[in-house]
């Protein structure tokens, strides 16, 4: 660490922050973040209209009726039937606001997102990728494109992508700060999520939910690319020489780290894997973790790790 | 049919070897060092001032729930020590672990501290602060505080008082000692399922975690038996429901929380025991298992856990701003309404800590609504003591600070709070620090209020205050390193940055890191102003000892002496009022000595509490380690304890009016502190029976 936490430091850094383009989600990019960053400032403004006031009087009253200060001193007074409506009648209509707005957005931003698909494109616009988590990669299998990547999802510009997601041997969740929303990924297991791709750019994706040793290296690029450059890239992907197919996939699930979460690339990914990869994990296939893996992850010793076993069917 | 297991086994040591003891690690070498010293420490000074035999019959066989009391909060201090110094410890990892290029020492590859001990630092910290710290710190506080407030002489069931205590206690001891032997769980204070199966956590880790809870959950549950047949038989004449101080009432509703949520967690956890020993696939993704299974049943406790802490914290606040407000509390009726409000809408809403599962709009839309509807009930609370400050005569004595900021601090979490209900905010942040903000907002209310239950009630027991100077200097200290703290993680939340990771790839986030380290840094000081504001009012004690530390104190627990003897009451008082202290000292009655005195029966002490809160913990260690011999004996010792007392024929003794007399005239002899002759033989007087 280079700058030492000092007295004035601090607070320069805070300001420092503040002016750059740091707050991700204060910057959503696409249909459904827009609508959830929307939900947050109403919910915050809404919240705000009781929560000044109520700081605003405690203030006045600790400072009013402070000891040795002029404010009248009641002793008894405790009771007053008008207040204590207001007390319950006020969160309440609040509460009901709020509640309303809650089911009325969560529809918005259903991740399973029908009305999406629906108001944004016809079927021909709309991807779907496969995405499978590992211990600790990303696999997404593109089934149109006959391609699949480690740790790359490339969508084009205008379209809708449903992501249809599962998890080789623990729980996960996908996160891409202004883009996709947190979603959970299961073993055995399939949740789907929805976003659209209005405007071109790169981003980074994670897990976030814990997974082990290997989760705080379990990043992937996401780009947006205009739809050329999409089929160029796809051609590209598709052409590597390397096959998957569900042996090859097994090697990948394997634990194991990709550093810098470097891309790789695969043709011809076996037609239905991810179901496969779902039934393995229903019929009880894991991908052990060693705790010599777990300890050996991040530390010096990495180097020196061994291959680790194949899959152990139950 | 035993689970496979990974690594040797003995039947004589189970799966214990040498080389689960991590003296190659350097962090612990030291830790393991300081232990040591810190503990020849105190045997020498216990040994060298003659003390054992006073600890042993004064405090570890005790049966009085003040002393009860009283070692549960020193308990819940040590562990918050320990706590934070992980919170300590992950602060610093992850802003000297930021970025790509972070360098790593001690063996790491970023920063200092590997991701298989940076995993086992914040599972054992959520552990230790939500079970090992927060709630023996304010059981503490209910075994104290609620008899003396209802005008009890003990709580119902003083020998099994002792029980929960051991109990808590093997619990601590157990997560203590997996920092020296094996490893602690790297799976969440959560139990991140399927994580904790045995194929992705081989090592005793989560067992420890498990065995710990498990053996402490019986000991809160049995706690809160206690507490409410306590509250609900043994109030004193004149003290009907209305007339219950409103810790007593948060205590009550509590504790019902905690009886039916803990339940659910030993059988969760008894479950994931199946899976981990027996092979079975309660919760494993395959092979008809059902991991969602485990998520529901541990946030079908885990929600109202973090009511049954809270709801207490609220007590706290309403005793202490009215007292330094000098009124009563605002609109008592609705704030036990309230209390019992939130109580009830707890159990409906654990849905809300995994909106992101991919449930559908229609359970999510329930269950965001459900958990709005805590709002309500919140909001009612903080209106009323609003209230109660406006026309009172405000006093901003020590505790009476902490109470204001923890006000501010319901406020911040009641705000996120409200954020993570709406799926719509909650999809974005779910899993981030934002998340981590919030309930940190939440859980150092808890802290602050105990720090202001601290300040309030350790005159009632010691009979002299603690340093109003050092506690201000604390107070500020603290405050201001968790605005600077959460501020920072509220922003990183907001820049995207998730929970639980080792190492922070985003270098975007160093800004908001070192904030957040200079906050923890003061946090650091603030430690050192509470130990030296302890050492300061023991050593100033006879310049601050008062008969009445707080005179503007309202509840009965301060009608008895300062420090309270340890039978509480002379005279069991009579109530005639809500606020009984304060309307008795309006009408002249505070000071009214009883014209004579009845004897009194107490318990007698007991060693076998801690007898098989001690072979709990071995019981515990030996599952753990799987040494089915150890666990067998262990268990049968705990067995024949239980027998041993339903025999026993021990029924008390009876405190003579003549002794009471002299304790009342000379407070020394009867305090907590004093040691007591041996009254096992006094005599019992027929018409007492
Ligand atoms: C107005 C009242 C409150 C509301 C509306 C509220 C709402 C929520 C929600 C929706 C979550 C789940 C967030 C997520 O996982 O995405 C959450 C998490 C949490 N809350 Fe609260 N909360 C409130 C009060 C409290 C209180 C009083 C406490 C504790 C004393 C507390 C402690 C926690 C904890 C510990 C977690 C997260 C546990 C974890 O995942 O590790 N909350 N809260
Ligand atoms: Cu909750």
């Amino acid at each position: 660490m280079r700058l030492k936490p000092h007295l004035t430091l601090p607070p320069l850094l805070a300001l420092a922050a503040c002016s750059t383009g740091d707050y991700r989600l204060f910057h959503p990019m696409n249909m459904v973040a827009t609508q959830e960053w929307h939900a947050t400032l109403v919910d915050v403004v809404v919240m705000l209209l009781i929560i000044v006031p109520v700081l605003l009087a405690v203030g006045i009253f600790i400072w009013r009726y402070r000891k040795g200060a002029n404010g009248a001193y009641d002793p008894h007074w405790s009771h007053n039937t008008v207040l204590e409506f207001l007390v319950w009648g006020i969160p309440f209509l609040v509460v009901a606001g709020l509640g309303y707005y809650s089911v009325k957005t969560i529809y918005a931003v259903e991740p399973y997102n029908p009305g999406l698909t629906q108001a944004k494109a016809g079927p021909q616009n709309v991807l779907t990728v496969d995405v499978i988590a590992t211990d600790w990669q990303w696999v997404f299998v593109y089934p149109q494109q006959h391609l699949a990547t480690i740790d790359e999802l490339v969508v084009p510009q205008g379209s809708v992508v449903r992501l249809r997601l599962t998890s080789t041997s623990v729980s996960n969740d996908i996160f891409v700060p202004q883009l996709v929303t947190m979603i959970a990924v299961m073993p055995g297991m399939r949740t789907m999520t929805t976003f659209d791709t209005p405007k071109l750019g790169d981003y980074t994706g994670f897990a976030a939910d814990f997974s082990g040793a290997g989760f705080s290296w379990m990043q992937f690029a996401t780009h947006i690319v205009t739809p050329d450059d999409f089929t160029a890239w796809a051609q590209k992907a598709a052409a590597s020489p390397n096959q998957l197919s569900y042996a090859a996939f097994q090697k990948i699930a394997q634990p194991q780290v990709n550093e810098g979460a470097k891309v790789s690339y695969f043709s011809d990914p076996e037609p239905g894997l991810f179901e496969k990869v779902v039934a393995a994990a229903q019929a009880g296939v894991v991908y052990p973790v060693s705790d010599e893996l777990s300890k050996s992850i991040g530390s010096n010793e990495h180097a020196k790790l061994v291959t680790p076993p194949g899959p152990n069917v139950k | 049919m035993q689970a496979q297991l990974p690594g040797p086994w003995s039947p004589l040591l189970g799966r214990l070897t040498l080389d689960q003891i991590p003296y190659q690690v350097p962090i612990l070498q030291w830790t393991f060092a300081g232990v040591v010293v810190i503990g020849l420490a105190v045997v020498f000074c216990v040994l060298y001032f003659r003390k054992a035999g006073y600890l042993w019959r004064e405090w570890l066989t005790t049966v009085d729930h003040k002393k009860i009391g009283v070692m549960y909060i020193v308990v819940g201090l040590v562990m918050l020590f320990r706590g934070f110094v992980d919170g300590l410890m992950m602060r610093t990892q992850q802003v000297l672990a930021n970025g790509p290029n972070a360098p790593g020492i001690m063996g790491a590859q970023h920063g200092f501290l590997p991701p298989y001990h940076f995993d086992q630092v914040y599972s054992a910290h959520g552990t230790i602060m939500i079970l090992f710290a927060a709630t023996p710190i304010l059981t503490g506080f209910q075994n104290i505080v609620v008899p003396l407030q209802i005008g009890a002489r003990d709580m119902a069931f003083p020998y099994m008082n002792a029980l929960s205590l051991w109990l808590t206690t093997a619990g601590a001891a157990l997560v203590m000692l997996s920092l020296f032997v094996g490893d602690f769980s790297a799976a969440g204070w959560v139990g991140l399922i399927p994580l904790t199966e045995l194929p992705f956590s081989p090592g005793t880790g989560v067992d420890y975690w498990m065995w710990a809870i498990q053996i402490s959950s019986v000991g809160t549950t049995l706690n809160a038996i206690n507490m409410i047949t306590t509250i609900v038989e043994m109030r004193a004449p004149g003290m009907s429901w209305f007339r219950l101080p409103v810790f007593s009432w948060t205590t009550l509703s509590s504790n019902i929380i905690a009886l039916t949520a803990f339940p659910v967690l030993g059988v969760a956890l008894a479950l994931l025991g199946a899976d981990r020993y027996l092979g079975a696939h309660f919760f494993t993704a395959g092979n008809g298992g059902n991991l969602m299974l485990y998520t529901n049943l541990f946030w079908i406790w885990g929600h109202p856990e973090v009511y049954f802490l809270i709801l207490p914290v609220f007590g706290i606040l309403s005793e202490v701003v009215p007292t330094f407000s000098e009124k009563p509390l605002f609109g008592y009726v609705t704030m036990v309404a309230a209390t019992f409000a939130i109580a009830g809408i707890s159990w409906l809403v654990w849905l809300h800590h995994f909106f992101t599962m991919g449930a559908g709009p229609d359970i999510n839309g329930f269950f965001s609504v459900a958990t709005m509807l805590v709002g309500i009930p919140t909001g009612v609370k903080v209106f009323n003591w609003a209230f109660t400050l406006y026309r009172g005569r405000i006093h901003f004595s020590v505790p009476m600070l902490w109470a204001l900021f923890g006000l501010f601090l319901l406020l911040a979490g009641g705000l996120t709070g409200m954020m993570l209900a709406l799926p719509a905010i909650n999809y974005t942040v779910h899993d981030s620090v934002f998340l981590v903000a919030h309930f940190h907002c939440m859980v150092l209310l808890v802290v602050a209020a105990a720090f202001a239950g601290v300040t309030y009630w350790f005159p009632k027991l010691f009979g002299f205050k603690l340093d109003e100077g050092w506690g201000k200097a604390f107070f500020w200290v603290f405050t201001l390193g968790t605005v600077i703290t959460f501020a920072a993680m509220f922003a990183l939340g907001f820049e995207g940055e998730t929970r639980r990771l080792d190492w922070t790839f985003d270098p975007a986030w160093k800004p908001m890191l070192i904030v957040e380290e200079f906050g923890i840094m003061l946090y650091v000081v603030s430690i050192v102003c509470f130990v030296i504001m302890l050492a300061v009012s023991i050593r100033d004690r006879a310049k601050t000892r008062l008969a009445q530390p707080w005179p503007t104190a309202r509840t009965l627990e301060w009608l008895t002496h300062t420090p309270v003897p340890f039978y509480n009451f002379a005279v069991t008082p009579q109530v005639n009022m809500r606020d009984e202290l304060a309307w008795r000292r309006e009408h002249g009655l505070d000071q009214a000595k009883p014209d004579r005195y009845e004897a009194i029966h107490m318990p007698s002490n007991s060693a076998l509490p801690v007898i098989i809160g001690a072979l709990a913990g071995v019981w515990g260690f030996a599952m753990i380690w799987r040494i089915w011999w150890l666990a067998g004996l262990s268990l049968a010792g705990i067995i024949v304890c239980v027998i041993i007392r339903s025999f026993d024929k021990n029924e008390g003794y009876y405190l003579q009016p003549e002794e009471i007399e002299a304790m009342e005239t000379n407070l020394a002899i009867g305090a907590i502190i004093a040691e007591q002759p041996d009254r096992s033989h006094s005599s019992i007087p027929a018409e007492a029976h």
